[in-house]
Parts: structure tokens; C-alpha cells; sequence
């Protein structure tokens, strides 16, 4: 070990090493002569014995070298020197191979990055999420959740789990010292959850089994954020009284910051089983497991399936129908799909990796081509073919190096940007760049050298000291074979980038389709939407919060410019609330009905969306809270529950377990407006209520229709709701037809990601696209300047010009030609993958497949006619003395 | 001088080096050219300069310790001198040497008589 050292030492003290055994041989030969002198020869024989005996000084230095230093490092240095010095010379090429490869690179680092987060990484700061298992309850009414009990009976009973936890979601308001009241969400959780999570809090504790028994004193443990923005980040909180819902509780801890669990709420405080509890009423929000070692889903899956069943057969009336669903983080929070789409995007990067690496082993395939003279010179003078691999290997690897660190920015970058761009409340994901990402940067950006480092080795092994000498005699065609590894490269680039310019083709023509489906919704343009929102307690009763939006309205009406002015529980296309129902003299299923949408809309609603009803009437300023129940369905809703009857008149009622709810009368049919179907291609059944009979009104989106462009109207419209009450705040105050496009925030997880999806990956087609076009036209550049002499033969044999264009495009578009078609080939299978994301488009578009080798071909087209122009100028005479 | 000398076996040159240090004391690299020459009877004759890779490969072993000095006629050179771990390496060397040069010659021996 010790002598290593000492030796990789002696690497950085060469020069003085040097000049230190040259003052011993000085010593040395002195020393020697004066020796010889002695011994009575004259002084120049002395001098001449004394040399003679030494030997060689050189070779002894080399020797002495060889012994204290590390030769074959030594010689690595040297090939980096000698790389470093190649690079400088040919900037053009290094730039190219540098540039080409860090975009590459850090492409392929971004998405596996991003991958990772999404599908393996889990809530911030939870140790082993592969062993998390995030659990529902999916009813017959199409709803999910769950209900305590059935929770207790797992956690009792299921053998799959080291531990289970629950959480259920709770709006409360928070008030501390003397302050205002403040609006918090807070998760009420059983007490064992942060524990089955492995988070800690970073202040003070977590909470204790003693902490959710009956008649406790309530605890609250808060978010860092929610910490910081309203305790100022003191520590002295702990400990401290808050008054929730005006019970006092202790403050006894603070999560770690950037903890979120399970959305971004502001407080968790332990689930207190009320008298509700004994019911069986579906009400939280998920349960958590984590698995025993030894046991997987599956097995998790169908032990809870198995209590489900017998939870069935000794309560009927609750639990008929009602089955779990087990879900992974990724399957539960990104989506089901979230494994097919992010690993085809890291597949995809991979692809545009290969297309770099592709270029790179042409562009230096070629550059060893022009070294083939002193290589093979250097084999005839006795040189090892492997030093000569190493040579080009190293300068391979400086090219990745400074790629990979330049990858790494991009990484950064890039992940920052997807962050950002893809942020929702709905998704805590954990993006931070940890050691393993930057291990994966190194490993593949050492693949990418030894993949583009194959082709130009393989050359060196075909050098013979005879063959080479003489077929690169000047002015002589390179041999075929050279050109045949060219064309397979390209074909292969061309293949790639066709599956990506399809894959990426039919994602964006199915996003358009969401993007650009028929809502229902007339001229959507001259429509602005918006959220008032108010904190709670703002109006202590329903009638004030409407008092509040009767005053709104009354005023919003007198701006100049708006037409019409509704307010509804929630805009077209976005989700209404789910609710199971029954209709009046119809034997209700035993397991509780089905569930439809419920919308509750004003008066003039449907003339804002250019839906007037049908048959019937519309809602009016007499439906009001004292006057009587009635309710509007679609065409959709009559056409399913009411196909050959008049559905006027008709009554129907939600099922609510705790008490019977009130008889609705069906006044109205309306036309279909979309809601609430994530890729937008179903009406569905839908029943408007109106808003002023709400009994309870915690907010209000408004649509104004404008007569005027609607920015002309909207700085008035956000003064007069500042003016007329200053705690109303306005949000997502937009346009109808730009809510209608793509958002993460408002389409459900599944199609979020799909959406997210079908936008980054034209950035790969793209990318692949241009890539490839960079390598065909370096290829072909390459083959017309290494024909220069070739192509003046043909002219001055009598060659037009346009033959020899025809020739430079025969010999780039071949390969072009085959690539396409493999590519489609395989794409044809590929997209089939793609089929879960793909809204009203068939994998295998006739347009898409059409389109795509038009554009590759097209762009093939121009890169070859830059060197076929080229070529079509060379000067024979020129050409024929050239060299 | 004689035509034909004999090649040094591979390490021997050390072992000579080593065993010339523990004998004499620190010497420099001429002197200790000369004094193996010597001892051979100009049987075993390097180009001096390659005494210096062997020099410098025990000095990294840390068998011997090297220290610029003046020699017997003032001139400045570098002393070699052996070290203790160089002493038990010697030995050890020694008694290798030693074997193997009674299992060549035993060797050569009962071949001899097969002839």
C-alpha cells in the first residue's frame, strides 16, 4: 500500500526525481573517472571508461522511472495529454461530441431521476416505501373510502402488515393567543402513523397510543410550513395551547420540513372515535400498511379481500359489495399507469442516448479513418494494437467526462423545471438529487464510452501492416466496409427515431382530443370563470354566505360588457360531487344505488352556457331555501333512468345512512355539458340543484358571460369583488375555454400524468429527430469529402452534376429508407404500450404513421443535399490534383 | 575483460545490494557497482546504471536509506545505507537463495549421473 503511494507520489514529482538521479549519474561518472585516474589512465580514457561502464544513461533513467513510478498510469496520463491536445486541434468535432452527448445524457439522467420520484421513492423522508401499501374501499356506488371499523378489523385480523394507519381529512379552524382564527386542513390520524412511516418529529414528539383514548386532552402536531408561516418557526410553540374548532390542544411536535403526508396539509391531529364511529359510514380517507418481510401485496391483497368477505356476510346492510383495493404509492398517488408511462419515457431517453452514441461512433469512426496512416504505421513499426485502443478509449472517456459533468447541470435543471411545472397539491413527490442518480450518471455516461468507443476499436483490430498501408494509398475510395458500418448506424438511428416521432405523435393527437373535446359549453372564449373564497366562519350561516352572493351578483350585473352572470358549485368539465341516489317507486338495490354527479347552479346558468333547457324550465329567484326541492337533469340522466318516460315531475333523493333525505322534483331537461369525465368522450348522467336551496356554501365558482373580448371586463369584475368585501379572495380567474385545457391541477391523477406525458415527449421526438439528422448529414459529409477525388474522376469522365447529386442522395437515403421502414415496423408494436394513455386514438393512427416518416424523410432530405451540394461543386481539376 | 558474463537472475541484483550495504556500511551507488564487481571477480558485470532501478526499487521497500553526502575525495554523492527491516528481508533472502541454489544443484547432479 505504502509503496503505491509512494509511487502515485512520484507521478507528480517527476521532474525533480529526473534531475535527481541525473546529478547521481553526474556523481556517479565522476567518481568513476577519478577512479580510473587513480588507477593510472589518462583522464579522457578515464572519462570514456567511465561512460562506457554506466551504459546508456537514458536507459537507466528509464529503468529508474519504470521502478519508482506507475508505468501504465503513466502512460494513461500521456493518452490524456496526447487526447486533451487531439480535442484542441478538432474543436468542431469536440464541441459536437460534447454538446450531442451532455444533452443526451442529461436527458437520460433528468427521466430516471423523474422516474425514480414517481415511482419509487414515496412520500418525503419514509424509510422503505416498497414495503408502504396505501388502502381504500371501493363501494358499488362507484365511490371510494373507508370506514373505521372495517379499518379495525383489518389491522385485528390481517397477518400481511407489521402495522396499519389510518387517516381521515378534516377542515377545522386554528386559533392561538389573541389572534384571528385561522383556516387549517388537518389529517386526524390514528396515533400510530408516523411511527409505520419512520418519520420523526423534528421538535418535539410524536403522538402516543394515550393520545387518541377517550376523554384525552387533545394534541396537534403541526407541518413545518404551516410552523413557519404561522408560528414564525419558534420553538416555544411546543408545549403551547391552540384552540381547534375552539376545544383547547397542545402543541406537541413539528414534522421534519418538506414532510407531507398524505397531501399538503397544515396539521395532523389523532382520529377521536365518536358516537359515528359504531356505523360503518364510509368517511376517511385512506388507510396505510406496512408489509411483514417476507409478505407481498398479492398476499396482502387477498387476506384483506377475505376479512371484506366476511365483513359481508355479518353486515349486509353496510358492507354488500364493498372490496379493497391495495395500491402501491405510485399506483395509488401517480396513477395506475404511472409504471407504463415513466418507464417509456426512460426508454425513450435511452433511444436518444443510443442515437448520440450512434453519431459519436460514426464522427470518430471517421477520425480514425484519417488517422489509418500513422496507425498503421505504428503497428508496422512494432506498436501494440491494445495501446492504440486505449488511446482512443481515452479520449472517448475525456469526451464523457466533461459531458457527464455537463449532464449533471442539465439534470439539475431539468428536474427543477419538471418540478415546477408539474407541481400539484395532490402529489407530495421528493425530487431531491441523491447519490444514487449521481451513480447512475457516472455509469452511463461510462457506457456511452464504451458504446461509441466499440466501432472505432473494431477499425484498429482490422488494421493489417500490409492491408493498411496500401489501401490508403492516396486518393483510393476507403474500402466498403467502412461504409457499410456507417449505413447501419444510420438505419438504426433513423429506426429509433421513427418509433419515437410515432410514439410521441399519438400522445399529443390524444391530448388534443381531451384538449379540444366537445364540452357543450357554447363560444367558450366570451366566458370568465372563477373561485370566490372566503374563510370559514366568515358567514356563520348559509343565508349570509348567499346574501354575500346575491350582493356579488347584484353588482357584477352592472358591469358594462357582461351579458350574463351565473354561479355554480363547480365550472363544466371539472368534477361536480359524487353522490349515490334512489328515485321515487323504485325498489332500491340492496347494496345502496348508484351514484351520479350533483351540481348546484344559479338561475341563469344555463343561458351563460348556451344550454337552454330542453323541456321543462330552468331555475329561477324563486328557488329558494324555503321554497320547494327541485332539481334538472341532462339528456344523459333521463335518457338512462327515465329511456321511454316524460321525467318531469319525477322525484328522486340522495341516500343518506343517517337520515332520510329530502324528495327532489325534477323541473327540467337540459342539453349535456361535459363533467367530470377526465378524457372527455362521455356525457354523463348529471343532476343541477339549485344554489340558493345549498345547505351548506363554503365558496362559490362564478361564470360571467361578456359581450365584449373578456379581458376588456376583467380588471373591473376583480375590482368590484375587492371592493365589496376585502375577505373574499378571488382565484383561478380564467377563462372557460383556458380552464378546458391542459392542467394538471384539475384533471384526475390517471390523466394528469397522461397529460404531463403527451407534453415531454415531442421533446424526445424532437430531440431524436434532430440528432439523427446531425449524424446523417455528418456521414455524409464525411463520405463526400473522403470521394473528393473519386467524384472528380466522375466528372471528368463526363458526370453531370446532377448525377452526382443523385449519387450523394442514393448513398445517404438508402439507409434512411430502411431505418424507416424497420422503425415502423417496430413502432406498431411499441405505441401498443401506449394504448392505457391514448384517448380517441388508435395505436397504430393511420395519420400519426403517415406523418411521421413524411417529417423524418423530409428532414433526412435536407441534411444529405448540404454535402450533395457540396459535391456537386467540386472542380475536377481541382479534385484530380488535390492531394 | 571476458566476453561472455553471466545474466543476473531476476532479484539477485538486490540481494547483492542488500548483503554489500550490511558489509560495508553506507556507500554510494558507484561504490557499491565497484565493490559487487569486485567480489565477482568481474564475473558478473552490469552496465553500472541499472544498480540505480535496483537502488531506488529497495529504497521504496524502505530496505535501504538514502542521504546526500561527500565522498572520500569530496565529491558530493548520494549514500545508501541498509535498514533494519533490509537486515531481516537480507536474511530471509538468504536462506531462500541458499535453497534454491542446493535444489539446482542437486538437480544437476542426478541428471549428471543419468547421462
Amino acid at each position: 500500500m505504502r509503496q503505491i503511494w509512494i509511487r502515485f507520489l512520484s507521478l507528480f514529482k517527476k521532474r525533480d526525481l529526473d534531475r535527481e538521479f541525473d546529478d547521481e549519474a553526474d556523481s556517479h561518472i565522476a567518481l568513476a573517472t577519478e577512479d580510473y585516474v587513480q588507477r593510472g589512465m589518462p583522464l579522457v580514457e578515464a572519462q570514456r571508461m567511465a561512460r562506457v561502464r554506466f551504459g546508456s544513461i537514458e536507459s537507466s533513467k528509464d529503468a529508474h522511472r519504470d521502478s519508482r513510478g506507475l508505468p501504465r498510469i503513466e502512460g494513461l496520463l500521456y493518452d490524456l495529454r496526447f487526447a486533451l491536445r487531439r480535442l484542441r486541434h478538432d474543436r468542431a468535432f469536440a464541441l459536437t461530441a460534447i454538446v450531442t452527448l451532455a444533452l443526451a445524457i442529461g436527458l437520460n439522467v433528468t427521466v430516471f431521476a423523474v422516474m425514480n420520484t414517481m415511482l419509487f421513492r414515496g412520500f418525503p423522508l419514509v424509510q422503505r416505501n416498497e414495503r408502504l401499501v396505501y388502502i381504500q374501499e371501493q363501494y358499488p356506488s362507484g365511490t371510494g373510502n373507508i370506514t373505521y371499523l372495517d379499518f379495525e378489523d383489518w389491522r385485528a385480523q390481517a397477518h400481511s402488515f407489521e402495522g396499519m394507519a389510518f387517516v381521515g381529512e378534516k377542515n377545522i379552524s386554528l386559533s392561538y393567543g389573541e389572534g384571528r382564527s385561522l383556516d387549517a386542513s388537518a389529517f386526524t390520524v390514528s396515533t400510530n402513523v408516523f411511527g409505520l412511516l419512520r418519520v420523526k418529529p423534528t421538535l418535539g414528539r410524536d403522538f402516543v397510543p394515550a393520545d387518541d383514548a377517550a376523554g384525552a386532552a387533545p394534541v396537534v402536531i403541526l407541518n413545518h410550513r404551516f410552523w413557519e408561516s404561522q408560528f414564525g418557526g419558534r420553538q416555544e410553540v411546543i408545549g403551547t395551547s391552540v384552540l381547534i374548532n375552539k376545544v383547547p390542544a397542545t402543541v406537541i411536535g413539528v414534522m421534519p420540513e418538506g414532510f407531507d403526508f398524505p397531501t399538503q396539509f397544515d396539521v395532523w391531529i389523532p382520529y377521536m372515535r365518536g358516537p359515528e364511529v359504531n356505523q360503518r359510514i364510509p368517511e376517511a380517507f385512506l388507510a396505510v400498511g406496512r408489509l411483514r418481510d417476507g409478505a407481498n401485496l398479492q398476499e396482502a391483497r387477498a387476506e384483506l379481500e377475505t376479512i371484506n368477505h366476511r365483513l359481508e356476510a355479518a353486515y349486509p346492510a353496510t358492507n354488500r359489495g364493498v372490496v379493497p383495493s391495495l395500491a402501491t404509492y405510485s399506483q395509488s398517488f401517480i396513477g395506475p399507469d404511472a409504471s407504463v408511462i415513466y418507464g417509456s419515457l426512460w426508454v425513450a431517453a435511452w433511444f436518444v442516448l443510443l442515437i448520440a452514441c450512434a453519431n459519436l461512433a460514426n464522427l470518430t469512426v471517421a477520425r480514425t479513418v484519417g488517422r489509418w496512416r500513422d496507425f498503421s504505421i505504428r503497428i508496422a513499426l512494432g506498436a501494440g494494437r491494445g495501446r492504440m485502443m486505449r488511446q482512443i478509449f481515452v479520449e472517448s472517456l475525456t469526451l464523457t467526462s466533461v459531458a457527464g459533468v455537463l449532464g449533471w447541470w442539465i439534470t439539475k435543471w431539468g428536474v427543477r423545471t419538471w418540478a415546477v411545472e408539474t407541481a400539484s397539491i395532490y402529489q407530495i413527490l421528493d425530487y431531491t438529487l441523491d447519490s444514487g442518480t449521481l451513480a447512475y450518471l457516472v455509469a452511463i455516461s461510462l457506457a456511452a464510452a464504451i458504446l461509441f468507443s466499440l466501432a472505432p476499436m473494431g477499425k484498429v483490430l482490422q488494421i493489417g501492416v500490409n492491408g493498411a498501408l496500401k489501401s490508403e494509398a492516396p486518393g483510393v475510395t476507403p474500402g466498403v466496409r467502412g461504409k457499410r458500418l456507417a449505413a447501419v448506424l444510420v438505419a438504426g438511428q433513423m429506426a429509433l427515431a421513427i418509433v419515437l416521432l410515432s410514439g410521441a405523435g399519438v400522445l399529443v393527437r390524444s391530448l388534443m382530443n381531451v384538449v379540444s373535446a366537445d364540452t357543450g359549453v357554447g363560444d367558450p372564449e366570451h366566458v370568465l370563470v372563477g373561485f370566490l373564497s372566503w374563510p370559514s366562519g366568515k358567514f356563520p350561516s348559509p343565508a349570509a354566505a348567499l346574501g354575500y352572493v346575491d350582493r356579488f351578483e347584484a353588482k357584477v350585473r352592472t358591469i358594462p360588457g357582461i351579458v350574463d352572470e351565473s354561479v355554480a358549485s363547480n365550472i363544466p368539465v371539472n368534477f361536480g360531487t359524487q353522490r349515490a341516489f334512489e328515485i321515487e317507486g323504485r325498489p332500491n338495490p340492496p347494496e345502496g344505488g348508484e351514484a351520479v354527479q350533483f351540481l348546484r347552479v344559479g338561475p341563469d346558468y344555463f343561458r351563460v352556457v348556451e344550454a337552454p333547457a330542453i323541456s321543462g324550465r330552468d331555475f329561477n329567484d324563486g328557488d329558494r331555501t324555503a321554497t320547494l326541492p327541485v332539481a334538472i337533469v341532462n339528456q344523459s340522466f333521463a335518457a338512462r333512468y327515465w329511456p321511454r318516460e316524460q321525467p318531469l315531475g319525477k322525484r328522486l333523493r340522495y341516500i343518506d345512512l343517517k337520515q332520510p333525505a329530502e324528495w327532489l322534483t325534477v323541473v327540467g331537461v337540459v342539453p349535456n355539458i361535459m363533467q367530470g369525465d377526465a378524457t372527455r368522450r362521455q356525457f354523463k348522467p348529471l343532476v343541477y340543484l339549485p344554489f340558493r336551496q345549498a345547505p351548506r356554501v363554503l365558496g362559490a365558482n362564478f361564470l360571467l358571460r361578456t359581450g365584449v373580448p373578456p379581458g376588456q371586463v376583467a380588471q373591473a369584475v376583480r375590482a368590484e369583488i375587492q371592493k365589496l368585501d376585502p375577505d373574499v379572495v378571488l382565484k383561478k380567474f380564467t377563462t372557460l375555454k383556458v380552464s378546458f385545457g391542459f392542467d394538471p391541477g384539475r384533471m384526475d391523477r390517471g390523466h394528469s400524468e397522461m397529460g404531463k406525458y403527451a407534453a415531454v415527449a415531442p421533446i424526445f421526438a424532437v430531440m431524436a429527430l434532430l440528432l439523427a439528422a446531425v449524424g446523417l448529414y455528418a456521414v455524409i459529409a464525411h463520405s463526400v469529402s473522403q470521394r473528393t477525388k473519386e467524384i472528380g474522376v466522375r466528372m471528368a469522365i463526363g458526370a453531370a452534376a446532377e448525377d452526382i447529386r443523385r449519387m450523394v442522395l442514393r448513398a445517404g437515403m438508402l439507409p434512411v429508407a430502411i431505418g424507416v421502414i424497420l422503425g415502423l415496423a417496430a413502432s406498431l408494436g411499441v405505441n401498443r404500450i401506449l394504448q392505457s394513455q391514448l384517448v380517441g386514438v388508435p395505436p397504430d393512427d393511420p395519420i400519426t404513421m403517415a406523418c411521421a416518416p413524411v417529417v423524418l424523410i423530409l428532414v433526412a432530405l435536407l441534411a444529405c443535399q448540404i454535402p450533395a451540394r457540396r459535391a456537386m461543386r467540386v472542380d475536377p481539376v481541382v479534385a484530380l490534383r488535390h492531394d | 575483460m571476458p566476453d561472455s558474463k553471466l545474466d543476473l537472475l531476476q532479484g539477485t541484483l538486490d540481494l547483492m545490494v542488500l548483503q554489500t550495504l550490511d558489509v560495508l556500511g553506507p556507500l554510494h551507488g558507484y561504490g557499491i557497482a565497484r565493490r559487487i564487481e569486485q567480489l565477482s571477480g568481474n564475473e558478473v558485470l552490469l552496465n553500472q546504471g541499472t544498480i540505480y532501478a535496483s537502488l531506488v526499487r529497495l529504497q521504496q521497500r524502505c530496505w535501504i536509506a538514502a542521504e546526500w553526502g561527500v565522498s572520500d575525495n569530496n565529491r558530493k554523492a548520494k549514500f545508501y545505507s541498509i535498514t533494519k527491516a533490509g537486515k531481516r528481508q537480507m536474511k530471509e533472502d538468504q536462506t531462500q537463495w541458499e535453497r534454491l541454489v542446493a535444489v539446482i544443484t542437486r538437480v544437476l547432479a542426478a541428471s549428471g549421473e543419468g547421462s
